[in-house]
């Protein structure tokens, strides 16, 4: 007897108490859905975190002009008394003032008790490090660095942005055409990102973030409007969105609210020739260090710094900086590198191991979830099973009479067993595949329901029915031919 | 040459602590083409006779020999195979399967057949055995559609679909009415006389044993006799003079 014609006799079985197979096959059925939910929503959070940490950056390097060191933890044991300077003169009962050969607070190796000029004004103003160092020459130098994949020249200002009544004070950033290449999360909502010919032209074009898109221009698409930019008009040709459920656009994000436009132009309309910074991505996550040298040594080289000379740039390729400031949710930030203390010094590998460690601990607990629900599935395919074993008997005993083999009986059961948890399988994938969108759709949650996780429900599903379906269907093959046909 | 050959049979059942002997040493020799009624109250053994030249059962000892081959040492795969090919039952209960058309229920030693049919020729040879019956008008009605006689029809195209050489009845007029009974009867001889097939027919009734071209008679698990019927009864001269519906 070919397969076939054992599962089609199998499902007119099936068919004949059509609520008994339905009651039994819901057990199935809701095994095999939240099996597939959950591998939905594993999959698509572990989507989400590795997607964000690649759009955080993982593999970013940010070039800053300037050299300071940041702020360190007071450690509160560093105070130096300058009072403690005064020491008596042998010669004189009277103490002498011994000056420092500069100031103290020049001293960039002291801790200071009282405000230096730096905490008071900030970098920046206070002028430390500030020095315009970087070139979009050095850029292109970068460029051609191996194992460095994208290079933006960086210029940022602050702009008050104006479209007909509407004004909005944000920040102009000043990128080049492969910003978008860096920015793995962004989505353009509408229009493009400035080219290579507008760039090269410094042409008077802008790319909104979401954020100041709507502030400008409420729900009306921006793109081919004017906005004024140091009383120049602009051009919008896109508008820049988040791209992740995890980042939502909003005010002061540094990222969609604010503007973008050629640095070439800005150059041009605020006469500037150098640059805030440079961003790089290398090619590969593992290279980061090395490319990172690299940069360092190019740019001391172009610099004509001396060997004991420090640094005139500055160069960041912290974890923790790029998932802090990448736009990563602090919660998930946390998870992802959750109690990891010095994450400067953790290296890209640890941080993957970090991560599949929290991918295994989840899988572990939506196996064990899965693998109960399915086992109450078979056992309830395997209680209906023996019950219909039973129910009959006197069919056996007729098809053995008529000469079926032990093995015939055999199969034809365990071929009803898989066709049960078969059908409650589908009407699972079916059922799992409409819950994971809905959830989806609620949480905002990006669900991946891949071919391959289906082909495992499905695979799985026929699996429990082979398991749970032998032992009755091995009763039935043993069940003595007359015995059967006298059973009543 | 005879068909079967069985030698100093010997059946005995476990039941509880008792052990019953249903067989005591039955030896026999059955040609082919011969209609053998086995007559005999019940617990004479008759049916686990029938049982075990049907190869449903097995002998406890003795030996049972189907056209030179020592059945009573074959496998259970092996038996299966005779049954599917050689044998063809009907049982006094009918037992067809219920909730399944006529014509699948013919049809279904084809499908445990040795090579493969297709679902078109199965369905035609089985149409054609229901129509040998004379109930091809009838292929897809269920068995609780139809008749007694019409059942047991039904199971006799079942029991003939793969030209077997061997019937087996177990009391096939026991649920029939006696017109019915005696159509049951015509079939029967006409497979003997037309198509040279052995039958074996149970029965506890001496009227319907008389039928047969042979009687044998089973008490308490032997023959206690063993003849040539003289006087056999034609059913299709009875059927004449029975009054129809």
């Amino acid at each position: 007897m070919s397969v076939w014609s054992s599962f089609r006799i199998a499902l007119r079985a099936l068919a004949r108490n059509k609520l008994q197979t339905a009651l039994t096959t819901i057990g199935m059925t809701i095994g095999v859905a939240t099996v597939l939910t959950m591998i939905a929503l594993g999959t698509g959070a572990e989507a989400a975190i590795q997607q964000q940490v690649r759009a955080a950056g993982m593999n970013l390097i940010v070039v800053t002009a300037g050299n300071y060191k940041t702020k360190t933890e007071d450690d509160g044991g560093g105070v130096v008394d300058h009072q403690a300077e005064l020491v008596p003169s042998p010669q004189s009962p009277v103490p002498e003032v011994v000056l420092a050969g500069f100031h103290p607070e020049d001293d960039p190796m002291e801790k200071h008790d009282h405000p230096t000029a730096r905490q008071r004004l900030g970098d920046t103003e206070a002028g430390l490090g500030a020095a315009a160092t970087l070139t979009p020459a050095d850029a292109e130098a970068i460029r051609d660095i191996s194992g460095v994949q994208f290079v933006s020249e960086g210029i940022h200002e602050n702009v008050h942005a104006a479209a007909g009544d509407k004004r909005w004070f944000t920040r102009m950033h000043g990128g080049d055409v492969e910003l978008p290449s860096i920015r793995r999360s962004w989505t353009f909502t509408s229009g493009r990102f400035f080219t290579a010919r507008e760039q090269s032209r410094r042409a008077a074009v802008v790319v909104l973030g979401a954020f100041a898109a709507e502030k400008l221009f409420g729900d009306a698409n921006p793109v081919g409007r004017q906005v004024m930019l140091f009383k120049q008009p602009f051009e919008v040709v896109g508008v820049v969105g988040s791209g992740s459920w995890m980042v939502a656009p909003s005010a002061g994000d540094d990222q969609f609210d604010a503007v973008y436009v050629p640095f070439t132009t800005i150059h041009q309309l605020l006469n500037l020739s150098k640059l805030t910074d440079i961003t790089i991505t290398a090619a590969s996550t593992g290279e980061v260090t090395r490319v990172s040298k690299d940069v360092t040594a190019l740019l001391r080289a172009r610099h004509g710094i001396g060997m004991k000379d420090p640094d005139d740039f500055t160069v960041a390729t912290q974890a923790r900086q790029s998932l802090a400031r990448g736009g990563l949710r602090p919660d998930v930030a946390r998870a992802v590198v959750g109690n990891v203390g010095g994450l400067e010094k953790v290296t890209l590998e640890q941080l993957g191991r970090t991560l599949d460690r929290a991918t295994k601990t989840m899988t572990a607990l939506l196996g064990s979830i899965a693998a109960v629900s399915l086992i109450v599935g078979g056992i309830g395919i395997m209680n209906i099973m023996l019950l219909s074993v039973t129910e009959r008997t006197r069919e056996i005993g007729i098809r053995r009479a008529v000469g079926a083999r032990g093995r015939d009986v055999l199969r034809q059961f365990l071929v009803e067993a898989v066709a049960l948890s078969v059908i409650g399988g589908l009407a699972g994938i079916v059922l799992g595949a409409v819950a994971s969108g809905i959830i989806g759709q609620m949480l905002r949650w990006s669900t991946s329901l891949s071919s391959s996780s289906v082909a495992l429900s499905f695979a799985v599903a026929a699996g429990v029915g082979v398991f749970f379906g032998y032992y009755p269907a091995r009763q039935a093959s043993r069940l003595d031919p007359i015995e059967s046909l006298r059973y009543e | 040459m005879p068909l079967l050959r069985v030698r100093d049979l010997v059946k005995t059942y476990q039941v509880g602590d008792v052990a019953v002997r249903a067989l005591r040493g039955v030896t026999l020799e059955v040609g082919s083409g011969e209609f053998v009624a086995v007559v005999g109250p019940s617990g004479s053994g008759k049916s686990t006779f029938m049982h075990i030249l049907g190869c449903l059962d097995r002998p406890t000892s003795g030996e049972y020999w189907l056209e030179d081959r020592d059945v009573s040492r074959l496998n259970d795969d092996e038996l299966s195979a005779i049954r599917n090919r050689q044998i063809g039952f009907v049982f006094q209960g009918f037992n067809l399967l219920s909730r399944t058309s006529a014509v699948e229920n013919v049809e279904l030693p084809l499908l445990y057949g040795a090579g493969k049919v297709s679902a078109a020729e199965r369905r035609r040879r089985a149409l054609a055995a229901l129509e040998a019956v004379g109930l091809a008008d009838r292929a897809e009605h269920h068995p609780n559609q139809l008749s007694g006689g019409q059942q047991q029809r039904v199971a006799i195209a079942r029991a003939l679909l793969n030209n077997p050489s061997m019937l087996f009845a177990d009391e096939p007029t026991g649920n029939l009415d006696s017109r019915t009974s005696v159509e049951v009867m015509d079939i029967f001889q006409r497979l003997q006389v037309q198509r040279g097939i052995t039958i074996v027919l149970i029965t506890h009734e001496q009227q319907v044993a008389e039928y047969g071209s042979r009687i044998i008679a089973f008490k308490d698990g032997q023959i206690v006799s063993d003849q040539t019927n003289e006087r056999q009864r034609v059913a299709v001269g009875e059927l004449a003079l029975l009054p129809t519906g």
